[in-house]
């Protein structure tokens, strides 16, 4: 082979090689094959959208905030910003509130005290279980057993005994408060928790729960311990 | 050293397309597998006229290239006519393929043969 040849074939060869790699890298690339049906792609689609729509919600608020804070003039730039810490104290559950709502009683069941059995505390699992299953609906502001159930809430269970944020809850009965956005929210999360299967769930505790008729107003207490900064600084001024 | 250059040119394509890790929209994959049956389709029938002593510089540059957007198009003109066109391409290639490296072995064999007859011829004088 002269030499003019070979680096003919040489050339050939490194485009045979550059474009065999080149279709296997496009090949390989896909190693997961998407399995999902039109459904399931429908309701991913949904979801997105879900989440567009709430960051669009807030993106509006905020945006409501930068107007009034340009529309203040100098003086009242104060009251703006007391106007917000306030905003986030609700948000942050430190106040107390009122709206429409649920209140809801959970009470031994019938047959447990017919039988004589013993009342416990209700289960920190249980609870969570409860809290978790109300939380499918946003914008719920809970109160159980007069402990206000925000953001930084825990349901633990203490020597025994259930708490939330710390403090013990009493042996049944005893009653929570939930407020809603709105009447209408409150309706839905009444009728949703009528056939829910969480009923199931605290009867198998010999307990039950009684949900009343939605109330145009309950008011709930505020979280009234303050909340640790761990992250936040102030900056010195001037910078 | 000369049939080793080949190997490297080979070897630098691979890794090169591996490193660079390029990809190409997956609805132009047909065409690029083609394309690489018919490169490989001109290197064997080069190979195949070199060790015929009937190679031609033109005729294999000219081949390459032109076999390459050939069976590209026709892939493309299959898509749009909406026939599998591009299988008659790769039939084709294939064909070839098989028939050169035929060839190619028949030509390495009688040489090989012949090579084993001319030490045989030398060890008995």
């Amino acid at each position: 082979m002269n030499r003019t040849i070979g680096w003919k074939f040489t050339i050939v060869l490194l485009v045979i090689g550059f474009m065999i790699s080149v279709q296997y890298n496009t090949l390989k690339h896909p190693e997961e094959r998407d399995t999902r049906d039109i459904w399931a792609i429908r309701q991913e689609l949904a979801e997105e959208k879900k989440t567009h729509s709430e960051l669009l919600k807030e993106i509006r608020e905020l945006d409501k905030t930068i107007a009034s804070y340009e529309s203040m003039s100098e003086h009242n730039t104060g009251k703006a910003l007391a106007d917000t810490v306030e905003k986030l104290r609700q948000q942050a559950g430190e106040t107390d509130l009122r709206g429409p709502g649920l209140l809801i009683k959970v009470k031994p069941s019938p047959e447990s005290i017919a039988y004589g059995m013993p009342i416990t505390s209700i289960s920190s699992d249980l609870l969570i279980r409860f809290v978790n299953d109300l939380n499918r609906f946003k914008g719920l502001d809970l109160e159980i057993d007069g402990k206000r159930y925000t953001m930084l809430s825990s349901i633990r269970d203490i020597n025994g005994m259930t708490t939330v944020n710390g403090l013990d809850v009493s042996t049944p009965p005893f009653e929570m408060k939930i407020v809603t956005q709105s009447m209408q929210d409150c309706e839905k999360l009444y009728n949703y928790l009528l056939a829910s299967s969480i009923h199931d769930d605290f009867y198998l505790e010999n307990l039950i729960i009684e949900i009343s008729e939605p109330k145009e107003e309950v008011e709930i207490r505020g979280w009234p311990e303050k909340f640790e900064n761990l992250y936040l600084e102030e900056l010195p001024k001037g910078e | 050293m000369t049939m080793w250059l080949p190997l490297l040119g080979l070897l630098l394509g691979i890794s090169l397309g591996l490193l660079s890790d390029i990809q190409i929209p997956q609805i132009y994959t047909n065409y690029l597998s083609i394309a690489v049956l018919a490169a490989l389709d001109t290197l064997f029938g080069g190979i195949r006229a070199h060790l015929q002593h009937i190679y031609d510089d033109k005729v294999f540059i000219s081949g390459f290239f032109f076999n390459i957007a050939l069976a590209a198009a026709l892939a493309f003109l299959g898509v749009h006519l909406g026939v599998d066109l591009y299988l008659a391409a790769v039939f084709a290639f294939g064909v070839r393929l098989f028939q050169n490296i035929a060839v190619i072995r028949r030509i390495l064999l009688t040489k090989w043969t012949e090579r084993g007859k001319v030490s045989d011829a030398n060890e008995l004088k």
